[in-house]
């Protein structure tokens, strides 16, 4: 079996795994960082966002030996010094989730969209949404979490 | 799933008819299709890989020649299992329409698929179907130029 | 001295680690030795099983097993049970057909479980379950509800495929006033299958201990006792001081995650046999399958009024799909929960309904969000609507007309229910008021002016929730009883356990039943911990749904409470060397009337522990339970109104406003409330537009069998919502909280169809409303032009 190895979350980690297994399984299984979920297998609902050097990628679309090399963040490593990333922070503020599970996506997905579009319309907020099925929240409180980020304004 | 339509083909009514009872002519025409042997007089096991937008498989199964009416018609029906990616199974009604050097295909085809086939990629079932169908009557046409029955498997039977 | 904390909007205790990536949901356990099953399922709609051949994938690497149906019958297990009995019009019980975890002799649905690869791997156990061949005698599915009872009998027990033909009312009575009625309304309608789709796939690990002869199962479930209860008495005989069912961090479940399911009953026996710890997690495509479904009826429904727009009775016929096996509540979704809300907001004197339920050979269906509310809300709003047109009347007066009116209740309808309050004029009022509702017109005008076609349409709904009075659900065939437990456990320094019956998955019951017990004994909401979802811990329960958590486990919580109050002035009493009688409490205090003597409840709560110098009769200790079973339903209503854009050229239709006023009576959280209802309009109007669970009508093939096919809601579907409140406090529960959850989900399809047929200027559409569908309209009444 080939050998991945990759920098995640701010450490240096390698596992042996399959051809055939996926970025998401090598992060839940191998890594045990369970942050990141699997709400589909048809890479629809976008549960399994994570930031592949900076940029949001849908964790079940690469294969783990595609990320050799690569600077991964998943939710957990968000938290710096036991300190949410504003984004989470807002999560919470705006009622942005409710059971959770679309949750990590959700963050990672609408982190990468203000790096891209640092003021986005309620529009484009929607439309960038669209890889990201939550099941809860209606995305209303969603929309609001990512505009409160957007326009440094603290709940 | 119903498909119906109909082909010019560039060869009299008996050799197209031979060409359709020739193993390593259905094998070269079929799209996909690694292996088709005659297992009977009438019956054939074939391995086909196929793809139909996200699911991709290779379906073993067997094909039989039936309600045969030489030159003029069969039915060819058939099934294939697909592992979890479902299975496949259908019949085509085949008729030969000959018009001087050149013969009209007439073909009518009622399949049915399930499991994952069916589950995620039913929607580009018409569309597939369409184009397997389109591919093979391409290459079943090149194919003929220059074919000729004595190289055919039968012959070697 | 704390601010009360009851009515705040405060941020949720659940979301620190929800947020953070340490939530624990089933497939984030891992338990050591563990191994992992993977299910064979049907890949044909209904087919006798002639042989399963196991050699190849016995064979296959890491494959530890390999069984069918028959194995598990030999250990004589039970079957799957429905536990709600529904007596047909002849006096029958419903026919109770047989569903267990393993099919052993016929294949009824695509996706029906047939055989289970157990292996060391996931890998190992998919790849093994490949090689599993399983030869079938075909028959001719039954997919359809207009083909069901013509069709090839499922089961031995139900000739015709019918599992009931149920009536509410009296025939003659309804057809008495019907012969007549000035104007009688008829509207054929469907109610389209929905596919619930929590986020979060339904998963299982069990795990049996031999030393203790004992099992544990992790389960996604929302309705952990329950399960057990099934399990042990139903199904497997093991006493159930022997199963333990934790549900821990659960991704949604809205109704779909109730029940006892084939895969973890299969796991449960799985787990002696490997003697190992037997894991399943489903891949959405098994979702799609073998989740249950929702909705499914076909319905005529007739009004007839006088001359006034006046209703003088309702004739409801419906056929709704049962499945292919009774899940265990589908038999009262379509009666009980449907039938009994025909009244709606309005005082029609008479209402018959026959309902008849069908086996098909699709995914059983069960409740969903709303579950037989929604779709009662959707005929009433519906027929009402077109009453209004056929009659020439305003949609707004003919409501009015014939509402139950605030000097009516305690009202009782004709179709069992009494509701205990409500003011329908005042959220109807408040909505016409927030959505601006005289100046529509010069916004349709407006509209008109760019191309767009622009409609207004409202809804009344009226739900029965705080599932449920036991003595009331009795009498309708219920087979277990719907209190609700709740504990107040202190500790000697003066924090507080809170358990719980209900099981919270996304409802955010950890801050709601914390505000309400921060309240009461005057102490900071982070000194309260819930304890719920792990049946070793939680006394008894009856789970979450039929938005019944708050109302019902809530009144549990309270009354718990109220006696932890009772025994903490016995002790206070002691300390203050005064009598019991003389004892009050506010706010954490307990103080000897008319003196400044106190003790606070964190002083009461640790001498509760340390009794040294207790009196005889004083009982250590303070940690109480209560068992809460309501008087009635409760019975949230409200108005909700949208006005939509429809793009005629394109058939592109765009939520331009939704306004939705809500009487819920008392709110604990109005966050986590606006959350509720934002939640379930998104379902509401994924039913209205988009969603569709179809099967292919002659292979029974589940054809939108994942997000590329089945169209889930996502963001750019969906407006931002304006939601305002009345409030009538419900007068039986010591809260006076009807519940939330289901409302949106109730009240958006009659709304948003509504709106939708008065933009086309159509008397009516199926859902769902699908932009091809208002496409051709639109175009067809262009060409008409």
């Amino acid at each position: 079996m080939p050998t991945v190895s990759m920098a995640v979350n701010g450490k240096d980690v390698s596992g042996e795994v399959e051809g055939r297994t996926l970025l998401v399984e090598f992060i839940r299984k191998n890594l045990r960082l369970t942050g990141t979920h699997v709400g589909c297998d048809t890479s629809q609902c976008g549960a399994c966002v994570v930031h592949v050097n900076g940029r949001s990628v849908k964790s079940c679309t690469m294969l783990a030996v595609e990320a050799e090399g690569a600077t991964v963040t998943t939710l957990e490593g968000l938290v710096k010094d036991g300190k949410m990333h504003p984004m989470q922070e807002a999560f919470r503020d705006q009622h942005g989730l409710q059971c959770g599970f679309c949750t990590p996506g959700m963050v990672m997905s609408t982190i990468d969209l203000l790096r891209v579009n640092p003021d986005p319309s309620e529009a484009e907020i929607r439309d960038w949404l669209e890889g990201n099925i939550c099941r809860c929240t209606g995305y209303h409180n969603i929309v609001k979490a990512v505009q409160q980020v957007a326009s440094g304004d603290a709940a | 799933m119903d498909m119906n339509g109909e082909k010019v083909i560039n060869a009299p009514q008996a050799l197209v008819w031979q060409a359709l009872n020739d193993p390593d002519m259905l094998r070269a025409s079929i799209p996909g299709c690694q292996e088709l042997e005659r297992t009977g007089e009438n019956g054939f096991e074939a391995t086909v890989k196929a793809k139909v937008g996200p699911v991709s498989a290779k379906f073993a199964g067997v094909v039989e020649l039936l309600d045969i009416n030489a030159p003029e018609s069969y039915r060819i029906s058939g099934e294939g299992k697909g592992g979890v990616a479902g299975f496949a199974s259908g019949h085509a009604d085949v008729k030969l329409i000959p018009d001087g050097d050149t013969t009209t295909l007439v073909y009518t085809v009622n399949a049915k698929v399930g499991g994952k086939l069916a589950q995620i990629g039913s929607r580009l079932i018409d569309s597939a179907a369409k184009k397997m169908a389109n591919q093979f009557f391409t290459k079943f046409s090149e194919n003929l130029e220059g074919y000729t029955p004595e190289t055919s498997s039968k012959a070697a039977d | 001295m704390n601010d009360m904390l009851v009515g705040k909007p405060l941020k949720r205790k659940e979301d620190q680690r929800l947020l953070t990536g340490k939530g624990r949901y089933v497939d984030d356990i891992r338990r050591p030795g563990e191994t992992y099953a993977v299910f064979v399922r049907s890949p044909i709609a209904h087919g006798i099983i002639k042989s399963i051949d196991k050699e190849a994938a016995l064979a296959a690497p890491g494959v530890l097993g390999v069984f069918t149906g028959k194995d598990i019958q030999r250990d004589e297990w039970g079957s799957i049970p429905c536990g709600w009995v529904v007596t047909d019009r002849q006096g029958e019980p419903h026919k109770a057909v047989p569903h267990y975890a393993l099919t052993p002799d016929r294949a009824r649905y695509v996706g029906d479980h047939l055989a289970v690869v157990v292996a060391e791997t996931y890998e190992q156990a998919r790849d093994g379950a490949e090689l599993v061949e399983i030869e079938f005698e075909e028959l001719e599915p039954v997919v359809t509800l207009a083909m069901a009872m013509e069709g090839e009998q499922i089961h031995d027990l139900a000739p015709q495929n019918l599992c009931y033909d149920w009536e509410l009312g009296s025939r003659a009575e309804i057809d008495a006033i019907f012969e007549t009625a000035h104007h009688v309304t008829s509207l054929d309608l469907v109610n389209n299958r929905l596919v619930p789709n929590a986020m979060e796939p339904r998963a299982a690990i069990a795990e049996y201990d031999s030393g203790l002869d004992s099992y544990t199962l992790w389960s996604t479930s929302q309705n952990p006792h329950m399960l057990r209860w099934m399990l042990s008495g139903s199904v497997t005989g093991i006493p159930e001081t022997k199963i333990r069912v934790i549900a821990p961090d659960v991704g949604g479940g809205f109704g779909m995650k109730i029940y006892c399911y084939p895969e973890e009953t299969t796991c449960l026996w799985l787990s002696k046999v490997i003697d190992r710890p037997v894991r399943w997690t489903g891949d959405r495509s098994e979702s799609f399958l073998a989740d249950t479904h929702a909705r499914d009826h076909l319905t005529t429904v007739d009004l007839a009024m006088d001359k006034d727009g006046t209703f003088l009775g309702m004739k409801i016929d419906t056929t709704a799909n049962m499945g292919a096996y009774l899940s265990n509540y589908a038999t009262s979704i379509p009666t009980y929960f449907y039938a009994t809300l025909f009244a709606g907001c309005y005082k029609t004197p008479v209402i018959y309904s026959n309902v008849r339920a069908v086996f098909t050979n699709t995914s059983p269906v069960d409740a969903y969000r709303g579950a037989g509310r929604p779709e009662a809300a959707y005929l009433i709003e519906r027929v009402v609507d077109v009453a209004a047109r056929e009659m020439g009347m305003d949609p707004i007066d003919i409501r009015r007309r014939n509402f139950i009116k605030p000097e009516d209740f305690p009202y009782q309808t004709p179709v069992i229910l009494t509701y205990d309050i409500g003011d329908y004029d005042a959220s109807l009022d408040e909505a016409l008021r927030m959505i601006d509702y005289d100046g529509f017109p010069a916004r349709r005008e407006e509209a008109k002016a760019r191309g767009k076609l622009r409609g207004i349409g409202l809804a009344c709904y009226i739900e029965a929730c705080g599932v449920a009075p036991s003595q009331l659900i009795g009498k309708m065939g219920a087979g277990a009883g719907l209190w609700e437990s709740g504990q107040i456990r202190f500790n000697a320094t003066g924090t507080a356990f809170v358990l719980t019956g209900t099981h919270g998955h996304g409802q955010g019951h950890e801050t709601t039943f914390g505000q309400i017990v921060a309240d009461m004994f005057g102490i900071p909401i982070e000194d309260v911990e819930l304890i719920h979802g792990d049946t070793s811990q939680v006394p008894m329960g009856m789970g979450t749904y039929g938005s019944r958590s708050l109302a019902v486990g809530g009144s549990a919580i309270v009354r718990a409470g109220e006696k932890v109050i009772e025994k903490g002035r016995k002790i206070a009493a002691h300390m203050l060397e005064a009598s019991v009688i003389d004892i009050e409490f506010e706010q954490g205090l307990f103080s000897v009337t008319g003196t400044n003597k106190s003790v606070t409840i964190k002083e009461v709560a640790e001498r509760a522990y340390v009794p040294l110098d207790y009196p005889e009769g004083l009982e250590p200790g303070l940690d109480e339970t209560a068992f809460y079973d309501p008087g009635n339903f409760t019975y949230p209503a409200g108005t909700h109104i949208c006005e939509v854009e429809i793009d005629p050229r394109t058939g592109v239709l765009e939520i331009v406003d939704w306004v939705a006023v809500d009487d819920f009576g008392t709110v604990i959280n109005p966050m986590i409330v606006e959350g509720q209802i934002h939640g379930g309009l998104a379902q509401g109007i994924g039913q209205a537009i988009m969603e569709n669970g179809v099967y292919d009508p002659e292979s029974g093939q589940l054809i939108t069998g994942s997000f590329m096919d089945y169209c889930m809601p996502r963001a750019d579907d969906l407006p931002s919502f304006r939601v305002g409140y009345t409030c009538t406090p419900c007068t039986h529960n010591p809260l006076g909280a009807k519940g939330a959850g289901e409302a949106g989900c109730i009240a958006a399809p009659p709304t948003l169809i509504n709106a939708i047929v008065n933009a086309l200027d159509i008397r009516h559409i199926d859902m769902p409303a699908t932009g091809e569908k208002l496409w051709r309209i639109a175009r067809d009444k262009i060409a008409a032009q």
